[in-house]
């Protein structure tokens, strides 16, 4: 990369184009990633009730109604969305549904990183001598990556008037 | 004047209450949760329902500092389908009747 060309992670290129400046080794590492938050999805770890949120907290019957089709289908975009990381896990430019599958599943697999850290807000300070340091770590680059992909896609997204609503 | 027709089958008036039920509406709320980051709620808000960056991040702040907030509203099917939208973007998104 070039003295004068300072592009971020995921560089906006029109066309609902992102090219992808983030080292392939880490791209691999969050492929990895992926599959494992694939396999442990259809599981029962507690770790991964973010994944399966309640609909009707103060009526278990109708959330076991509702979670019927929604646990199935929640699964099924999962296994979409890492098939589409898998297949452009060395592209060089992605398309924002692409970019979107990516930022979906890096938030998913954070989010049962943060269940299993058990982390809150604000939970910035990292004691490096600690048994989970390597995972509270990761959770922050995952976190800086998210970040990343929200900024690159937020530049495609409509601008719009309160008063249209 | 004819006296109110009196309802005494038990059955018609769970059919009766389900179809009251089905009318009212329902809304959709977003909690607070300490993983998922402020931008992305925010981005999650404007990509599902379209809002101005000012009215997704004001419902973001919301949840942040008042722990939810009332992101739409509608049919039971109709909130049903955006609870599931939430879900499918990491959110902690629940539905119940509007008070």
């Amino acid at each position: 990369m070039g003295l004068f060309r300072r592009e971020r992670p995921f560089q906006p290129i029109g066309d609902d184009t992102y090219r992808v400046n983030v080292p392939i080794e880490t791209r691999r590492g969050l492929l990895s990633l992926a599959e494992e938050l694939g396999e442990a999805q259809t599981g029962d770890r507690p770790e991964l009730r973010r994944l399966f949120p309640t609909a009707y907290p103060d009526d278990p019957e109708r959330d076991a109604g509702f979670q019927i089709f929604a646990r199935d289908e929640l699964i099924e975009r999962r296994k979409e969305a890492i098939d589409v990381i898998r297949s452009t896990v060395e592209a060089d430019t992605l398309t924002g549904e692409e970019l979107s599958a990516w930022m979906g599943i890096v938030n998913d697999f954070r989010l049962v990183l943060g269940t299993m850290l058990d982390v809150s807000e604000d939970d910035d300070e990292i004691d490096v001598e600690a048994p989970e340091a390597g995972a509270k770590i990761l959770y922050h680059e995952l976190g800086q990556l998210v970040s990343a992909m929200v900024d690159a896609l937020m530049t495609s997204l409509p601008e719009v008037d309160d008063d249209e609503r | 004047m004819a006296a109110p027709l009196e309802v005494s089958d038990p059955k018609v008036d769970v059919v009766v209450d389900a179809l009251a039920d089905e009318d009212r509406p329902w809304v959709v709320i977003v909690w607070n949760d300490p993983i998922n980051l402020m931008t992305y709620v925010a981005f999650v808000f404007r990509k599902l329902f379209g809002y101005s960056e000012a009215k997704a991040n004001k419902l973001m702040l919301d949840v942040h500092h008042k722990g939810r907030a009332t992101v739409s509203s509608g049919t039971r099917t109709e909130a049903e389908r955006d609870v599931k939208r939430l879900h499918s973007h990491g959110l902690w998104a629940t539905m119940e009747h509007d008070e």
